[in-house]
């Protein structure tokens, strides 16, 4: 393992300056993206558009808490996940393939934010995460972010502390009831952490076939991957100033590592109060029938 | 009442036409794919559903544009572009015909092999209640549902806007390859490739949208998949419903929280550790 102190999630690597020289894209946007979104702008000349991946009830909620949406964003990277030597007995945070995880995830996120920031957005809503495999492509994984970036209505700005539009990851139908409580989002955190479980000895299996017990070091490898990962996605939360992360997601995979190396990821998105006093509206309760 | 009889009795409810008016330019009767909540929320807007209409198209593509090509494939990128055009017509044709005056619920059916593309569009045509006459106003991919919603916001569908680019992902050179073999990096020109498709379809659905006078496109579905028999063309496809202010503002819709109390609870999944192998 290599030596590294300060935790992958707590120096994200920006738009400039950390990716490597011969990347393109990080500098800035590719032309078509550009061409794209120049077209949906109002000119003189030209009428504008939005376009969003919404459905209409989130349209319709976003509009509801006085925001438009202003364009379907976008950004993505294809990375190439290399290996890392593990011992077979020992658990331990793979420190290079959980670097690589979070850093393809910025990439994508970071253009997305560069879309966004293009249409002069205040934040981004219904962001998505994902991880693609292709046939063609041995042990390369393609990132993707995608959502709706959108403009306060009336003219407050919402970017977050960084300058940046915010970006959530919250349905519509969240954000709405996010905003009715008198929160607002900051940005979409997450935390990150690729872990290996050791094998058990040939001794540890036979003491414990048969019988019921705890297995102590299966326990304590996955108990401290998910506490690195969360612990990541809070030290994110703090630097944007937040007061709170909601929504947060837990995921686990193994993308193509086999059984042993897990990626344990959050997801969350971190919020603060907004001014002013707000009264949260009494909800109604239902029960439904059709149960 | 045996079972028989009462399917017997079903359809012969179906193939009887109803006595309203409904029956005219339509013989047969209403024919829908709506369910009954839509089709109620519908009536309560003030429209019925009338048929079922279908578009088809299929274009053809020269021979080797999938081998010899690198990048995008223009080629078959404009078939797809004329397919659509064509089915739209088609359902539109369809919808006059059933005399309908819009087309929900349509659902895109895109099918790319080697030597061809097809096409199609099948949905519900519908009509006001009351109008006498019915012209022509829209085609879209919402529900029913959504359709009842928008409208009552203030807002109305005018077509279906969509896109599609077809790529060819780079190959890596062998000395790319072999410089990122087990190291973690980005693979720009893959990346670069991948990126532009993308935004390329997007651009082409938003010109779609443009053309109609949209002001927006929602529900704006981004489809991705394996074309033609090479795994390393990749088709991008995107759909929405163009959409634009008819009123001279949004209308609230003034939603109001409820807490279902029937919600089930997420639970915490550890299923992928569950695989029982490799103790």
């Amino acid at each position: 393992m290599t030596e590294r102190s300060s935790a992958p999630g707590t120096a994200p690597p920006g738009l400039q300056g950390a990716a490597p020289a011969t990347a393109p894209l990080p500098q800035g946007l590719p032309p078509d993206a550009s061409r794209r979104l120049a077209e949906l702008e109002d000119r003189p000349g030209h009428k504008g558009m939005f376009t969003s991946d919404l459905s209409v009830n989130e349209f319709l909620l976003i509009k509801e808490v006085g925001f438009h949406p202003l364009g379907f964003v976008i950004g993505s990277s294809i990375y190439h996940l290399g290996i890392q030597t593990r011992k077979w007995s020992q658990s331990q945070e793979l420190s290079k393939l959980t670097e690589a995880m979070y850093e393809a995830r910025q990439f994508a996120m970071d253009r997305m934010d560069a879309e966004a920031t293009e249409l002069g957005a205040d934040g981004v809503v219904g962001v998505r995460l994902d991880v693609n495999y292709y046939e063609w492509g041995s042990d390369t994984a393609e990132f993707i972010a995608v959502g709706t970036a959108v403009k306060a209505e009336d003219g407050r700005s919402y970017r977050n502390r960084q300058g940046k539009p915010f970006t959530s990851d919250l349905s519509g139908q969240d954000f709405w009831v996010l905003m009715q409580t008198g929160h607002v989002p900051l940005g979409l955190v997450m935390g990150t952490c690729v872990y290996h479980i050791a094998h058990r000895g040939l001794g540890q299996t036979l003491r414990s076939t048969g019988r019921n017990v705890e297995l102590p070091n299966f326990t304590q490898a996955l108990y401290e991957a998910r506490e690195l990962a969360m612990t990541r996605m809070q030290d994110e939360a703090n630097e944007l100033g937040a007061t709170g992360i909601v929504g947060v997601r837990l995921e686990e995979k193994s993308h193509m590592w086999g059984d042993h190396t897990i990626e344990f990821l959050s997801l969350g998105t971190a919020v603060v109060r907004s001014e002013g006093d707000h009264t949260i509206p009494q909800p109604r309760t239902i029960i439904s029938l059709d149960g | 009442m045996t079972l028989q009889d009462e399917v017997r009795r079903a359809v012969a409810a179906v193939a009887t036409p109803p006595t309203a008016k409904g029956t005219a330019g339509n013989p047969r009767g209403t024919t829908s794919d709506l369910t009954i909540d839509e089709t109620l929320l519908l009536h309560s807007a003030g429209w019925e559903p009338v048929d079922l209409v279908y578009g088809i198209s299929w274009w053809s593509i020269p021979w080797g544009v999938w081998q010899w090509a690198t990048g995008e494939v223009q080629e078959a990128s404009a078939a797809f572009a004329g397919a659509m055009d064509h089915a739209a017509k088609q359902l539109r044709q369809a919808c006059d015909q059933a005399g309908g005056s819009g087309v929900l619920g349509v659902e895109v059916g895109v099918r790319v092999s080697s030597h061809h593309i097809s096409i199609e569009l099948t949905g519900t045509a519908v009509r006001r209640i009351d109008a006498d006459s019915h012209h022509f106003e829209f085609v879209s991919d919402l529900s029913a549902r959504d359709f009842v919603l928008l409208v009552r916001a203030g807002w109305w569908p005018l077509g279906v806007a969509a896109g599609a680019s077809f790529v060819i992902a780079p190959r890596r050179s062998a000395r790319e390859w072999a410089s990122q073999q087990g190291q973690n990096v980005e693979l720009p020109n893959l990346t670069q490739a991948l990126y532009l498709a993308r935004e390329r379809a997007m651009e082409r659905m938003q010109s779609s949208g443009v053309a109609m006078k949209a002001d927006g496109i929602v529900a704006v579905k981004l489809r991705e998949g394996r074309a033609s028999s090479s795994v390393r063309v990749i088709q991008f496809v995107a759909i929405g419903t163009g959409v634009h202010l008819r009123t001279a503002a949004h209308r609230s819709i003034a939603p109001e929280m409820v807490v279902p109390l029937d919600e089930v609870v997420r639970e915490f999944d550890v299923k992928s550790l569950r695989s029982g192998k490799g103790e």
